[in-house]
């Protein structure tokens, strides 16, 4: 029954399979040598032990510990900023969800379905501004041809219809922000038809460039903007897009 | 605090021990794990949950002191050629008061290759598992045992009956 001096070591180490572990036991039981030879790999553990582990319960220095701290106040400092900008982001994508009259404050949601529904009923006539298509509502008549033809850079404010703004939205088609003196709203270019995306009763018209803040427009505009794939289309790019019909 | 700072911060006591074990040297020992720490934070998002943060730490350790190691060697090298023999001298005895200071056990130690010392002091005194042990060094578990059985042979043959 011989024993390797890796095995003596893997015993003394506590590596060793049980089977091989309790051979190794029995012969340095029989074996004397063996015996001696385990006790000097335990005293050199215990002298190893013995010169580091004072290192071990000795005071840790301070700038240690204050490098980890440091550490933690950094986590901490973006854990909040994370959870700020995930709770932005989530309001944000929950208000692109919703239809666009619980955009705004639910009075004025109420106050525009009302102005709407008078101005859908007088308006939803053949030859009116609006029409309805497959259960859409469609720009018709004068609308239909304002956004098919004026540009939002070259207008005086004094037409009975106003571009806003012209942009893509994403998935590729052009949309228009009007406002023709009773209604505003956005509009798609969707196979021919300027599909009425948003549309809310404008109101008394607000002369001038200055938008206010919080109107209606401005409503508009920021839904504009969240459903804009990039930048609103400046004036020659508007040109060259009504120059194909506003397609794709 | 966080779990993993918490975990870091309970760990400083072993890593000191297991610097000074590396580095035979109190002032590098701190200087190392200072390194050690900065490494370890900066890098703790690649630490994953679930796995031994010790062994994770330790690895990072080990390979700060070989880095340092070898710009060591770089260094002395650039030294020795430049002022000829005169500081050889100089360096060997300076290395001879810091054995002095080290005590048998230490001197021992601090005289085996590097790579047998790093195998001796984490399975001896840090208590890791052969596989645990090659695991942080980055060897098959034969070679770590290999340079265990190596350098535990040279500290009993070097410190004898003192052991």
């Amino acid at each position: 029954m011989s024993v390797t001096p890796e095995e003596l070591m893997a015993y003394a180490d506590g590596e060793l399979p049980a089977a091989d572990a309790a051979r190794v036991a029995a012969a340095i039981a029989a074996d004397p040598a063996l015996a001696q030879r385990l006790a000097a790999e335990r005293r050199l553990r215990e002298a190893l032990q013995g010169h580091l582990n004072p290192v071990a319960e000795e005071p840790v220095p301070d700038a240690l510990a204050a490098m980890i701290a440091a550490a933690v106040q950094e986590d901490e400092r973006k854990v909040v900023s994370l959870a700020a900008a995930r709770a932005e982001r989530e309001s944000g994508t929950e208000s692109g969800k919703r239809p666009f009259m619980q955009r705004w404050g639910s009075g004025m949601a109420i106050a525009a379905s009302l102005v709407l529904g008078l101005m859908l009923g007088t308006q939803l006539q053949p030859g009116g501004p609006v029409a309805e298509k497959n259960g859409a509502l469609v720009a018709s008549g004068r609308l239909a041809k304002g956004l098919e033809n004026q540009l939002a850079s070259a207008q005086g404010g004094n037409g009975p219809l106003r571009i806003l703004v012209s942009f893509q939205r994403k998935g590729g088609d052009y949309c228009r922000v009007f406002e023709n003196g009773t209604a505003a709203g956005i509009a798609c270019k969707e196979d021919g038809d300027w599909m009425l995306e948003r549309v809310i009763a404008s109101g008394q018209r607000q002369t001038g460039e200055y938008r206010q803040a919080g109107s209606p427009e401005s409503a508009l505009l920021a839904a504009a903007q969240d459903m804009a794939a990039g930048d609103p289309l400046d004036a020659a790019a508007e040109k060259a897009v009504r120059s194909k019909a506003w397609g794709k | 605090m966080n779990r993993f700072c918490e975990d870091l911060t309970a760990l400083l006591p072993r890593l000191r021990r297991f610097a000074r074990g590396l580095t035979h040297d109190a002032a590098d020992a701190d200087d190392l794990c200072q390194q050690t720490i900065e490494r370890a934070l900066k890098s703790r998002q690649q630490w994953q949950e679930g796995t031994r943060l010790d062994a994770w730490v330790y690895r990072i350790m080990r390979n700060q002191w070989i880095d340092e190691t070898r710009a060591r060697k770089r260094r002395s090298q650039t030294f020795v050629h430049e002022d000829e023999g005169m500081n050889v001298g100089n360096a060997a005895h300076h290395e001879a008061e810091n054995l002095v200071e080290l005590g048998n056990v230490g001197r021992a130690l601090a005289r085996l290759p590097e790579e047998q010392r790093e195998a001796v002091v984490l399975v001896l005194v840090e208590g890791f598992a052969y596989k645990e042990a090659a695991e942080i060094i980055g060897v098959p578990q034969g070679t770590l045992t290999s340079r265990l059985g190596r350098g535990r042979e040279a500290l009993l043959k070097e410190l004898g009956e003192a052991a």
